[in-house]
């Protein structure tokens, strides 16, 4: 408060130069504050609203000129946090005023008003003030160029001003920033705020929460489902699949791979400069007689390797005879520290390698296990139990001792031992544990390691310098192996250094690191926030509640957008449903319309109608009745007048009386019956066709027995009086009505009902049952569909060649022994034709983010003709 | 059955090309070449080749079959596409027809005149036989058209191979052949002789005597199903597996002794004629005749099948010959005339042998209106025995009864063979290649059925086989008397009462007889309904009728 008055002053004291000027203000002054108080009272009285507390009030009195000072941003979140303030406080009656129990001297005058003439005596003098017309003077810059510094002062006296009133409004607040660039977004998020009613639900029992959740999660995967529709539904689709592998190796022979071989180390460019020699190669296209001349080798090279060969062979032989003498000490003591040498350089290289550390550990379990089985060590030789018969305590120190060392190594083999696995296992668990001190165990970790390698490196190695090791083909291998386990050592610093620096790095950003999870979650970011925001959190009172009502907002949205594209989705099923729904019944309907399939003869019929209707006169045989001769009663007459159809109705007899019309018939003179009428008569007596129709019926009886008349069976069913007077009992009469009507059913339902000529004989054939299909197979519905599409045979006989392999593809083809991968995600469109047999290739090295960008946008295609479907 | 044409290097098998003349002219190819004719040939083929049409896939529900099918029917348009364009740029021979112009008529146009037009080649094809001694000659064509085997009545048999015109075998049985037939190649050949049916080889040695089949008057060779069917004298139809020696069927067809007997090439359906007039249909599985037809009033003479399935012919003592739709059954023309023979080409024509007369006719406009083609007239007294056309081959064999002839019939043979099929220019091992294929394909019995499309189609439901009233009493008389011998237990406290027993038996019958009663009501029901409706309009007399309470429809 002090500070500010000191500034408000300074800005009184440039203003005024003279003293005149001052006193004159000074009560201008007087009367300003006076004003002020009145107006401050009644807004006590008047506004409602939120208060700050007096306390609040004077901690932001001191504060905010800071906070001013320090960012624009801050100052907004104050002001934020001031207006979403719902809790209100009731500033009770000061504990003085109460005048409670008269525990407080009574003061009459609480508001203090300093004298008009007070001056404060910090006050600087005009020094400033004259510094700046020095300035001017000596610049001859105008006074405002100097006094940018403090244009940020007199606003916080303007905020300050407002704050001495007790209340600070937003618009307080907002007024000196008025035509910033920021201003009018400021303006408008302020805006919003006022508007929402700021009430803040309390939060989701846990249970719901996690509810909501699940919900929200199940429709987002679901919706990320979706994308595969079009890719499924082409699969589902395609008449074959194709599991193959690239197969492409690339080289097919040895000499494929050695045609396109490029010398790079040093070795290969040397050989390749001596076998791909141009006079070489040249000798090698010609005879190759010129190879011997290339071949000529010096004395001096032949000598060196003679010597070099013979070295070699006395080197070898002087090692076998070492390891031969070797073998053949009988010595124990040398064999014992022979073996725990061995040992110990099994040891090292246990430590020191992974695999060898594996192998040694399953030796041991293995030992162990030997050893639990046969108790080989526990006093159970026959040595041991002599010993322990006699008694220990008779035995000498050297017995009691190797006794006890059994027993030793028995308790030794025995233990079970924490193997490799194990222990890392549980320094995992433990580490787990103790997730504070985990980095840094892992950098104290790190640092060993890295210090052991660079001890290892600065390691001087000793090469023997005798025996077999001196040979130079044995050190060159030590000194390459030396540089490859070198190079590793580096490697492996190297990764300790990057990852101690991670380490750093984490430790440092632990705080606005976030953990991502498959799944995403809705509602936890806010705890995470708090945990992070620790320090932050008691300067922001409501932050948490703030931030809770950001995530419902989160949630809310998330519900809006999932909610669309289930829609989407929920769209195509219902479509499927309906359709579905209907064809069941409309298949039974179908089913119930024609019992039967349609039988070949109704085709028959229709297709002899069209014929019927061809029919024209044939010009080549019109003029054939005046040709007409005796001969020609024989010839077939293709006028329609002279051939006779039967039809339903005629009989065949009506058939013969037409014929005897015909006028072309050749009738000499001296004949007098026609043709027809002498067939028909010698024919007479035979009378074939009643047998025939005799003989029909007879087949239809068989087929269908005709019904037994009702007989009268005196007494029988009712008394014989009854009988007699009412005849035939009608249930019985009924009964035989029945059976008669329903014989005629079944004979006009026979294929040869109208045809009076022909028997067909109605019998199914039970062998040849097998050869159809019992009920529809499984996809088809329709009867009909299915007929159709076994309509066209497609063996090799009936199709060309191009043909005959795309109409016998099976369903999946899969060469041997490729493995089939799951389906992968791929960019399919769907309203693409599948005129051609899918195919697909399972290739490892598919693009994935690629096709991920497209499929968002398939998708909407797909979903849009979805929901036009 | 259909095969497609589709064959490889067709040569031409001898098609009649007459040089244009005056009276003669063979039509060459008299398709404008504009490129419309040429795309609407092609579609026709095409249909021919899609064998129906597609069905209609919109009304399917399911997508996936929807999909499949789409792509499936669209292999099948290509794939006939494909076909077509074969028959039309691969299968260029087209069969010849005689035509004539003006005043001339195909049927006035003499052997004589023909053959002094005709290629060498072709005029060797036209020969006589004169074999006087072993009177009347039956003759049979292997399918291929290479082969001819002739029996005389007397015991004369002849196996002669028409390409190079050598008598592959002759020999003479001394006794009666009724009848001469080639199994699948002509290594093997049956012949229905006095007493037994015999299978010789081509070399004339007695295969098999088969006694089994009686007295054989006719022997068909169903080729697709290796069974050799013979009628007998008793009317006795067999049918004999060749390749395992069954007898696959023995049929009584109950009508008396006959010797007409035709295959159906469509659907390898035996047709039988009989003396009383009737034609009788027979397949290997059913014992009754699949379809009894009363052709003619006079007994059946001849009866001819045409390769399409769809027209049979029928000769009459009647006097009539008559062509028949066998899809409907149906009598599509009927002729005035005798016929003791009747043969259709592969290409449709149909040859009438009477007594000394040939006829040949032809169906001019595709209707099954035949009209007459050829004649042919017999050197007098040489009686027609009968008629084969010969495969592949525009020639028209005749076996009469003083030896065979081979007349040339423009038009008759199929133009184009199919390799697959047949080939009359099969080598040694060519054959037996195909002998072993056709061996491997050999369809079962059950296969033969009046429609072969059917095999494969959804079986209809069988009509409920609804048990006789006796049966049913039967049944329910069986439920009541193991319900009346269920024992009771002994009961206490008055529960063992002879009434109450007799009660509890008598529920027990009652619900064992339930079932039967409650199906009789349900049959009995949907008739009385009608009865008691038409009972009840028929009752009111005319005047009152008008009073009837109107029943909501």
């Amino acid at each position: 408060m002090a500070e500010t008055k000191v500034c408000e002053k300074k800005r009184k004291s440039l203003s005024s130069a003279k003293a005149a000027a001052v006193e004159s203000k000074k009560k201008a002054r007087k009367f300003e504050r006076k004003a002020r108080r009145e107006e401050k009272k009644q807004r006590r009285v008047h506004r409602p609203g939120p208060r700050l507390s007096s306390s609040f009030r004077k901690e932001i009195g001191i504060q905010s000129p800071r906070d001013n000072a320090e960012s624009n941003d801050d100052f907004d979140d104050e002001e934020e946090r001031v207006r979403g303030d719902v809790f209100e406080y009731e500033e009770q009656v000061a504990e003085e005023e109460t005048k409670k129990n008269r525990r407080f001297d009574p003061v009459d005058n609480y508001e203090y008003e300093l004298p008009d003439d007070f001056e404060d005596e910090d006050v600087p003098s005009d020094d400033e003030e004259r510094h700046l017309n020095m300035l001017h003077g000596i610049t001859g810059m105008p006074l405002q160029a100097f006094e940018g510094g403090e244009k940020k002062k007199v606003i916080f006296s303007s905020v300050q001003r407002d704050v001495s009133d007790g209340k600070i409004s937003i618009q307080d607040l907002l007024d000196p920033l008025h035509g910033k660039p920021g201003y009018s977004d400021l303006r408008k998020r302020i805006d919003q705020l006022e508007k929402k009613p700021m009430a803040v639900q309390p939060p989701l029992p846990k249970v719901e929460r996690e509810k909501l959740e699940r919900k929200v999660a199940y429709k987002h995967s679901s919706k990320d489902i979706t994308k595969w529709e079009p890719l499924v539904k082409r699969n589902r689709e395609a008449p074959t699949l194709y599991f193959d592998k690239d197969v492409n190796l690339g080289f097919s022979t040895v000499g494929a791979i050695a045609s396109v071989f490029e010398p790079r180390t040093e070795f290969e460019k040397k050989m390749a400069s001596l076998t791909r020699d141009p006079e070489v190669m040249e000798a090698h296209l010609k005879d190759g007689a010129k190879l011997l001349e290339l071949n000529k080798l010096t004395v001096e090279d032949v000598k060196d390797r003679q010597g070099r060969l013979a070295k070699m062979r006395s080197l070898l032989f002087r090692h076998e005879m070492k390891s031969k003498h070797i073998k053949k000490i009988k010595s124990k003591t040398y064999h014992r520290i022979l073996k725990k040498e061995r040992l110990k350089a099994a040891v090292s290289n246990v430590e020191m390698d992974l695999e060898a550390a594996k192998e040694e550990a399953k030796k041991q379990e293995y030992k162990r296990a030997e050893e639990r089985m046969t108790l080989k060590h526990k006093n159970s030789s026959k040595w041991a139990k002599r010993i322990l018969k006699r008694g220990l305590d008779v035995q000498d120190e050297g017995t009691r001792a190797a006794i006890s060392e059994q027993l030793n190594q028995h308790a030794l083999l025995t233990r079970k031992m924490n193997s490799m696995k194990d222990s890392s296992s549980s320094d995992d668990d433990s580490d787990d544990d103790n997730d504070e001190t985990d980095s840094e165990d892992v950098s104290k970790l790190l640092n060993k390691a890295k210090e052991k390698i660079v001890k290892v490196l600065e390691e001087k190695d000793e090469i023997t310098e005798t025996g077999v090791m001196a040979l130079p083909f044995m050190q060159r291998g030590l000194k390459k192996k030396k540089e490859a386990a070198d190079e590793e050592a580096r490697c492996a610093l190297e990764e300790y250094d990057l990852s101690l620096r991670q380490l750093d790095d984490n430790e440092e950003g632990n705080v606005t690191l976030k953990k991502t999870s498959g799944r995403k979650v809705f509602g936890t970011p806010g705890k995470q926030a708090q945990e992070t925001n620790n320090q932050n959190k008691s300067d922001r009172g409501n932050s948490d509640s703030e931030d809770d009502f950001d995530n419902a907002e989160h949630v809310q949205s998330g519900f809006e957008a999932d909610n669309v594209s289930q829609e989407l989705q929920i769209q195509p099923d219902s479509l499927h449903d309906d359709p579905r729904q209907k064809s069941v019944f409309k298949t039974f309907d179908d089913i119930v319309k024609d019992p039967g399939p349609k039988t070949t003869f109704e085709v028959a019929i229709f297709a002899s109608d069209s014929w019927r209707k061809m029919k024209t006169e044939d010009v080549v045989n019109v003029n054939k009745k005046k040709q007409a001769t005796a001969k020609q009663a024989l010839l077939p007459d293709p006028t329609p007048e002279e051939e006779v159809m039967y039809q339903n109705s005629n009989s065949d007899t009506d058939e013969e009386t037409v014929e005897g019309d015909f006028s072309f018939n050749p009738v000499p003179e001296y004949e007098l019956p026609s043709q027809a009428d002498l067939v028909h008569r010698a024919f007479a007596t035979d009378d074939v066709e009643a047998q025939f129709e005799k003989d029909k019926l007879d087949v239809l009886n068989e087929e269908n027995p005709e019904p037994e008349k009702p007989v009268l069976l005196p007494g029988w069913g009712q008394w014989t009086n009854v009988q007699k007077k009412n005849g035939v009992p009608s249930w019985m009469l009924e009964e035989h009505e029945m059976a008669k009507k329903k014989r005629e059913e079944a004979l006009k339902k026979r294929k040869d009902a109208n045809l009076r000529h022909v028997i067909i004989s109605e019998k199914t054939d039970k062998k040849a049952e097998k050869l159809l299909a019992k009920s529809l197979p499984f996809p088809f519905t329709s009867k009909e569909v299915y007929e159709q599409s076994i309509r066209m045979p497609i063996g090799p006989e009936f199709n060309p060649a191009i043909s005959v392999r795309a109409l016998n593809r099976p369903e999946v083809i899969k060469t041997a022994g490729v493995i089939i991968e799951p389906i992968k995600f791929e960019e399919v469109d769907p309203n693409e034709n599948p005129d051609e047999p899918k195919r697909i290739i399972q290739n490892k090295n598919s693009s994935s983010s690629k096709n991920k960008r497209k499929s968002s946008k398939s998708k909407k295609s797909s979903g849009s003709k979805v929901s036009k479907n | 059955m259909a095969k497609s044409d589709a064959s490889e290097g067709s040569k031409d098998p001898g098609l009649i090309k007459l040089v244009e003349e005056q009276q003669v002219k063979v039509p060459e190819k008299k398709k404008p070449r504009a490129e419309q004719d040429v795309s609407d040939l092609l579609d026709m083929k095409m249909q021919k080749y899609l064998r129906g049409e597609a069905a209609n896939l919109e009304v399917l529900q399911d997508k996936k079959l929807k999909t499949q099918l789409a792509i499936k029917e669209k292999l099948y348009g290509q794939s006939a596409k494909a076909a077509a364009k074969h028959e039309q740029w691969l299968m260029p021979n087209e069969e010849g027809f005689l035509e004539a112009e003006g005043f001339e008529k195909t049927w006035r146009i003499t052997q004589q005149s023909l053959l002094n037009e005709v290629d060498a080649n072709s005029s060797r094809k036209a020969f006589d036989m004169i074999l006087p001694e072993l009177g009347p000659y039956r003759m049979k064509y292997t399918s291929n058209g290479r082969y001819l085997l002739l029996g005389g009545r007397k015991g004369h048999l002849g196996l002669l191979d028409m390409l190079s015109f050598d008598i592959v075998k002759e020999f003479q049985v001394r006794e009666t052949v009724r009848d001469v037939e080639f199994l699948h190649t002509e290594e093997l050949f049956s012949v229905a002789q006095k007493k037994y049916l015999y299978i010789y080889n081509r070399h004339g040695t007695e295969i098999h005597c088969l006694k089994e089949h009686g007295t054989p008057l006719r022997l068909q060779f169903l080729d697709k199903h290796f069974l050799l069917a013979s009628v007998n004298t008793f009317g006795q139809l067999h049918y004999q597996d060749v390749t395992t020696g069954e007898i696959v069927a023995n049929l009584r067809t109950g009508l008396g002794r006959t010797d007409v007997m035709r295959m159906n090439p469509y659907n390898s359906i035996i047709g039988l004629g009989h003396s009383s007039g009737k034609l009788t249909m027979w397949k290997p599985t059913s014992a009754k005749p699949l379809i009894t037809m009363f052709c003619n009033p006079g007994p059946v003479t001849a009866i001819g099948f045409h390769s399409n399935g769809h027209l049979m012919a029928t000769a009459g003592m009647g006097c009539r010959i008559k062509l028949w739709d066998i899809r409907k059954f149906e009598v599509l023309h009927s002729y005035f005339g005798h016929a003791s023979t009747l043969d259709f080409s592969q290409k449709g024509l149909l040859a009438v042998g009477d007594r000394t007369h040939v006829n040949v006719w032809r169906d001019y406009k595709g209707d099954q209106r035949y009209g007459r083609y050829m004649t042919h007239e017999m050197v007098k007294g040489y009686q027609v025995n009968n008629l084969v056309f010969r495969p592949y081959e525009d020639v028209l064999g005749i076996g009469h009864s003083m030896g065979i002839s081979s007349i040339l019939i423009p038009g008759s043979g199929e133009p184009n063979f199919d390799s697959w099929v047949a080939n009359p220019y099969e080598t040694k091992k060519q054959r037996r290649e195909k002998e072993v294929h056709s061996l491997l394909d050999k369809l079962p019995p059950e296969t033969i059925m009046l429609d072969p499309k059917e095999i494969g189609t959804v079986k209809q439901p069988r009509k409920k086989e609804k048990k006789s009233k006796k049966e049913m009493e039967e049944e329910m008389e069986a439920e009541v008397e193991t319900a009346k011998a269920i024992k009771l237990k002994k009961k206490t406290k008055g529960r063992n009462k002879p009434s109450k027993r007799a009660k509890k038996k008598e529920e027990e019958v009652l619900k064992a007889k339930r079932p039967f009663v409650e199906q009789r009501l349900k049959e009995e029901q949907p008739f009385k309904k009608q009865k008691m409706m038409a009972e009840g309009e028929a009752e009111l007399p005319v005047s009152l009728q008008r009073f009837a309470r109107k029943q909501a429809a």
